[in-house]
């Protein structure tokens, strides 16, 4: 059997995003993996620049369609933590409330993806149809399905409407019925069982080594839940558990994601319980202020850090770490050695969400494929 | 191509929003195959592509070759704001421009994203057009 490079990606049927990996074979195993990104690079943070405060949380909430709620309070966070403002406590429990929503749509859209890869197609219906009961709160309560524009810097842009309790009580006792007997099936199925356990292994040390963050880092034992270490919002007020799975497999991970739904519709309850009466406080404008400063989240994959530098409430730089960013690194080192065919369990047992990965991106221009910043900006931005 | 289009579906650096409402529409709720539209993962097989975001340099070959791949009697739908004049991202600076300015379109599903309901009602209306 001779060695051959085989190319996975961009248009692949198991990636829902374009990244390219080429990887190297040798018969069925794989030897060596080079990756190459940069095809869902859009340049937000030079977006950025130079826009009021207010746009650029709009912006910061495109940077992925998945996690979108994530990034958008993640800036909040850092933008109230320039400008001094401090939410009231029912704008902190709604918040908390969509946050988790959309934790609930990330881990059961993941969960169908993950089943989808192994050819497990009816499962990956029966997730996505209870995917849809949570996107019809998300609706009801910011008016958007994906993006949700929610946020105001010291507020939310609308209070609960007329009826949506009802219907959240409605959905989420669905949820709450049909979901455990999902996740039954994912932990007994034996064709789950063969193509999870074992594959993609991340020892304990090589989480703590290589950073990761979020689920990843969760099922290998390591803590890294930001709602615990670093309490934003709500988190502070409510009782939850932090997911930890000692396998640090494919299978652990999905584990992870799965068990964190119960807790995410046990946050929701929480919080509709504490929501107090409506406050009757206006919205004011923010203060105008200049400074420095970061927030970071806890995002459906790990944290997610957004920092910013303003001037007169004009952003002149800004900084996304996403959690795919973070876990990304050790792709490489689980691919090597792996079979060829696990490339996509491992792949998406990553959750990768490469929209939000693509933070940089290398420009290939003859021999030189490096720029200073002056040069980069001479010849791209001006 | 009369009433049974295959479709596939190609993700021009957008931000996933769009092609999470694509894929919405396979799923249950929507249930685009009992229309008889089938998503298929290679451009080979399929007549009408959709394509989300807005094109940047790395994306432009790639289309490119990816609507080359497609077999005659080919149809493009440019799905989201992205598609039609790059949205929030039409001032990056790695901007290959809008779908159009690298393939042919053919309709446009304007929205950020657009609902299933309204991808589902732009193949339906292509559908009708080609009559
Ligand atoms: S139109 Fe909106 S949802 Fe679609 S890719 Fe662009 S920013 Fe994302």
């Amino acid at each position: 059997m001779h060695d051959y490079t085989m190319p996975f990606g961009p248009q692949h049927p198991s990636l829902k995003e374009p990244i390219n990996l080429a990887l190297e074979l040798d018969g069925n195993y794989i030897t060596g993996v080079k990756m190459r990104f940069g095809y869902v690079h859009r340049g937000v943070e030079k977006i950025f620049e130079g826009k009021d405060v207010q746009k650029v949380l709009y912006v910061a909430e495109r940077v992925c369609g998945i996690c979108s709620y994530a990034h958008s309070s993640a800036c909040t966070r850092a933008m109230e933590g320039i400008l001094g403002l401090e939410a009231p406590t029912r704008v902190k429990l709604l918040r908390t409330i969509v946050a988790e929503l959309e934790r609930l749509h990330s881990h059961i859209l993941w969960a169908g993806f993950g089943l989808h890869e192994i050819g497990f197609q009816s499962m990956f219906m029966l997730f996505w149809r209870e995917r849809e009961r949570v996107l019809d709160i998300l609706e009801a309560i910011t008016g958007g399905r994906v993006h949700h524009n929610y946020n105001k810097l010291g507020s939310v842009r609308y209070d609960l409407p007329k009826g949506c309790e009802e219907l959240m009580r409605k959905n989420i006792a669905e949820l709450e019925e049909n979901l455990p007997g999902l996740i039954k099936e994912f932990e007994k199925n034996s064709v789950v069982l063969a193509r999870f356990k074992k594959v993609g292994k991340i020892s304990r040390k090589d989480a703590i080594t290589y950073g990761l963050v979020g689920p990843m880092a969760r099922g290998s034992g390591v803590k890294s839940d930001i709602r615990k270490i670093d309490p934003y919002e709500a988190y502070d007020d409510i009782r939850f558990n932090e997911i930890l799975e000692e396998g640090g497999d494919a299978y652990a991970r999905a584990k992870v994601r799965l068990t964190e739904l119960g807790e995410s519709i046990s946050i929701i309850k929480q919080c509709m319980s504490l929501l107090p009466p409506k406050p009757a406080e206006k919205w004011k404008w923010p203060p105008i202020k200049t400074g420095e400063g970061f927030g970071r989240v806890e995002a459906p994959r790990g944290e997610d850090f957004h920092y910013y530098e303003i001037e007169d409430n004009i952003v002149t730089r800004g900084k996304i770490r996403t959690p795919t960013l973070a876990n990304i690194m050790i792709l490489e080192k689980m691919l090597i050695g792996a079979e060829i065919g696990d490339t996509p369990v491992i792949v998406a047992s990553f959750d990768p969400c490469i929209g939000c990965m693509e933070r940089t991106m290398v420009i290939d221009k003859g021999k030189k494929n490096w720029f200073t910043e002056s040069e980069f900006r001479r010849k791209f931005c001006d | 191509m009369k009433r049974s289009p295959w479709i596939s579906h190609y993700n021009a650096s957008s931000c996933n929003g769009c092609d999470l409402e694509i894929l919405a529409c396979l799923t249950p709720r929507y249930d685009v195959e009992r229309l008889g539209i089938v998503l298929r993962e290679s451009p080979r097989h399929a007549d009408i592509l959709l394509v989300s975001g807005v094109v940047n340099m790395q994306n432009k070959d790639r289309l490119k070759r990816v609507y080359g791949q497609m077999a005659k009697d080919k149809y493009v739908i440019a799905i989201g704001a992205c598609g039609i004049s790059g949205g929030p991202f039409h001032e990056g600076w790695n901007m290959a421009g809008p779908v159009d300015k690298v393939i042919p379109v053919d309709m446009y599903v304007p929205g950020c994203p657009p609902r299933p309901e309204s991808i589902i009602n732009a193949i339906a209306k292509l559908l009708e057009g080609l009559e």
